[in-house]
């Protein structure tokens, strides 16, 4: 009984732990898709005349909108305040613009010419909140100064604030929309890439080498290689924590194991008894492997329901521990997720009952073997 | 004269001890022929149990052989017929403690492959005197019923030689007379052979050969 609810425990710590590292990953990639798109579009040189292309990649079937922007640094100052802006050059109109549902204060709606969308972290820097304006500076006034022309910088109001749980957007994000950006950054018409949004972004790498056939020059990015490092890392992390469950599992395989050797033990007498009978060492094989092979399925199914169970009740242990240890909310704080995310992979599923019954059932032979190599004679004695 | 089911020659054990190995069995020579009982006796130590169980196949002996008489086998090593060549009979009865009395005796049918035991299993048990105790476990049982059980379980696989240890070692006066009068009885009326090793002069007489086992040999008594 006790090695059945070890078994279980075992089961369900990887269980947990790869559904919650699952959650995180498709999480980022969620946020990764809206933050950037589901593929991009850059080329060498800004591109002229985007609308063209636009409206061919719009004529696409897999592709649901498609808009160009701009990008570029630029200084963002506030009195004595200052700091290095990413500027975005966006469609204001635009209705697919995922950042829409990252706005924490203010209005994505308010976004005019006059106005400007700032990342959180930017806007802590700047100490500015919802309808303080800031002023900024782009690389071609910094030539105009040059060519000894006093130019102005552009002063723009906040109207809204957003927080997409990306540190390095959230801390330098600054959106504008793209028409004021070609005028401070003197583009005319060009813009430097576009955004699609696709019908089936998990096909995304397949779509954007499609998409890429006979435009040269052009370069398609889908979002899965965006942050490739940043995905990858997570991916390395879950296997750095399987193989650490993988360990945890063993251990408590190997107190099962235990348990089963000293019962074949106590049962010495009997299985020199069974041999005298004329028992085959398959008998002993059978009689003490489906013992193994029982605890490990019990224990399985066990695992499963403390796995299912611990999720779903996973915002309540958490704030325990909170409470506890007075973390303060981590999830919100540091993921900026307000619900820890699960995602269930039936492959995690199945490879941890696999791997639990064989090593139950390896646990339970080996005694077993072990039992069925000694003499009978010297079992017996043993009483 | 009726046929040899078991034949042994020339056995010899000896066990490792601290000072060099200890020689039990020296030369022992035997032969069991169809039927017939044979008492052994000897003082504690003098090698019986090591005896029964090289007859038996229970362990393998240094020097000698021992063949078994098989109906369709003809002369086989006893150990190839665990199970099927003797019937064993343990001081301790040996039963397996959560089996009750039936199950018990059907389980050394069962584990030799054999099915359809359950009535001839009532049966023996009926034989031993235990046809009301079927379903009982070992630990309901006393101890002259459990070793009923463990003649009965003997019996099942229809051994041409039963190998009894001091079979009332572990019993009282009136118990061990009665279960010896009944062993005795069963394999004479199954015309079984027996080796009975026994402490009991009394016991000793009743078989129809009698040997002393001593310093290594077996010599008649
Ligand atoms: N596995 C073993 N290892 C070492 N010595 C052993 C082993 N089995 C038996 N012996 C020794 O062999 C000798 C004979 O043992 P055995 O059990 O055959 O005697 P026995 O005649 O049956 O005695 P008893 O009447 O007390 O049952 C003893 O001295 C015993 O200590
Ligand atoms: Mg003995």
């Amino acid at each position: 009984m006790v090695s059945i609810l070890g078994v279980g425990l075992g089961v369900a710590a990887l269980l947990v732990v790869q559904t919650v590292m699952n959650g995180f990953g498709e999480e980022h990639r969620l946020r990764i898709r809206e933050s950037f798109g589901d593929c991009v579009v850059i080329a060498k040189s800004p591109i002229e005349g985007p609308d063209v292309l636009i409206a061919r990649l719009k004529a696409d079937p897999e592709v649901i909108s498609a808009s160009a922007y701009t990008e570029g640094p630029a200084l963002a100052r506030r009195g004595a305040f200052s700091g290095v802006a990413f500027v975005r050059g966006t469609d204001p109109l635009a209705t697919d613009q995922p950042v829409r549902q990252y706005v924490v204060a203010g209005s994505f709606d308010g976004l005019d010419d006059g106005r400007v969308i700032l990342g959180i972290g930017l806007a802590r820097t700047l100490r500015v909140a919802v309808g303080d304006k800031i002023e900024v500076w782009s690389p071609v006034m910094a030539e105009q100064a040059e060519k000894g022309k006093a130019p102005l910088p552009a002063s723009l109001e906040v109207c809204a604030i957003v927080r997409t749980g990306f540190t390095e957007v959230d801390d330098r994000a600054a959106i504008i929309p793209l028409r004021r950006f070609r005028e401070l950054w003197s583009l005319g018409e060009r813009a430097h890439g576009v955004t699609l949004r696709l019908k089936d972004p998990a096909n995304a790498v397949a779509t954007a080498a499609r998409l890429n056939v006979g435009k040269a020059g052009l370069n398609f990015i889908p979002w899965q290689e965006i942050k490739k490092n940043f995905l990858e890392a997570i991916r390395f992390e879950k296997t750095m924590l399987f193989f650490l469950m993988f360990i945890i599992t063993l251990v408590a395989s190997f107190s099962i194991g235990s348990t089963l050797f000293s019962a074949v033990i106590r049962r010495t007498r009997e299985v020199g008894v069974l041999v005298a009978l004329g028992a085959q060492r398959w008998h002993l094989v059978g009689l003490f492997g489906v013992q193994g092979l029982l605890i490990g399925a019990l224990g399985t199914a066990l695992g499963f329901l403390l796995t299912w169970g611990i999720l779903y009740f996973r915002e309540g242990i958490l704030d325990l521990i909170n409470s506890l240890f007075g973390n303060g909310d981590m999830v919100a704080n540091v993921y900026q997720f307000s619900k820890v995310p699960l995602h269930y992979d039936a492959m995690d599923f199945v490879v941890a009952a696999a791997f639990t019954l064989i090593v139950t059932t390896v646990a339970g032979l080996v005694p077993a073997l072990w039992a069925a190599g000694r003499k009978p004679s010297e079992a017996m004695r043993d009483a | 004269m009726p046929k040899v089911v078991l034949q042994a020659t020339g056995l010899k054990k000896s066990f490792a001890s601290p000072n060099g190995p200890l020689a039990v069995l020296r030369a022992v020579d035997l032969v069991v022929h169809a039927g017939e009982s044979i008492s052994i006796r000897g003082s504690s130590g003098s090698g019986k149990t090591t005896l029964l169980q090289l007859l038996g196949g229970l362990e393998t002996p240094e020097g000698g052989e021992v063949f078994i008489n098989q109906v369709e086998q003809g002369l086989v090593t006893p150990r190839k017929l665990l199970g099927h060549g003797v019937g064993f009979v343990f001081q301790n009865y040996q039963l397996m403690p959560e089996l009750t009395a039936l199950e018990n005796v059907v389980l050394a049918a069962k584990i030799i492959g054999r099915s359809q035991v359950e009535g001839k299993a009532r049966e023996l048990l009926q034989l031993v005197g235990l046809g009301d105790r079927l379903r009982h476990l070992p630990s309901q049982l006393s101890g002259g019923e459990c070793q009923r059980v463990a003649i009965a379980r003997a019996l099942i696989n229809e051994p041409a030689v039963i190998l009894a240890d001091e079979p009332t070692g572990n019993l009282d006066e009136t118990t061990g007379k009665e279960v010896m009068k009944l062993l005795l009885e069963v394999v004479a009326q199954r015309q079984t052979a027996l080796v009975l090793v026994t402490h009991s002069r009394e016991f000793a007489e009743k078989a129809s050969r009698r040997l002393v086992l001593a310093g290594g040999v077996l010599s008649s008594a």
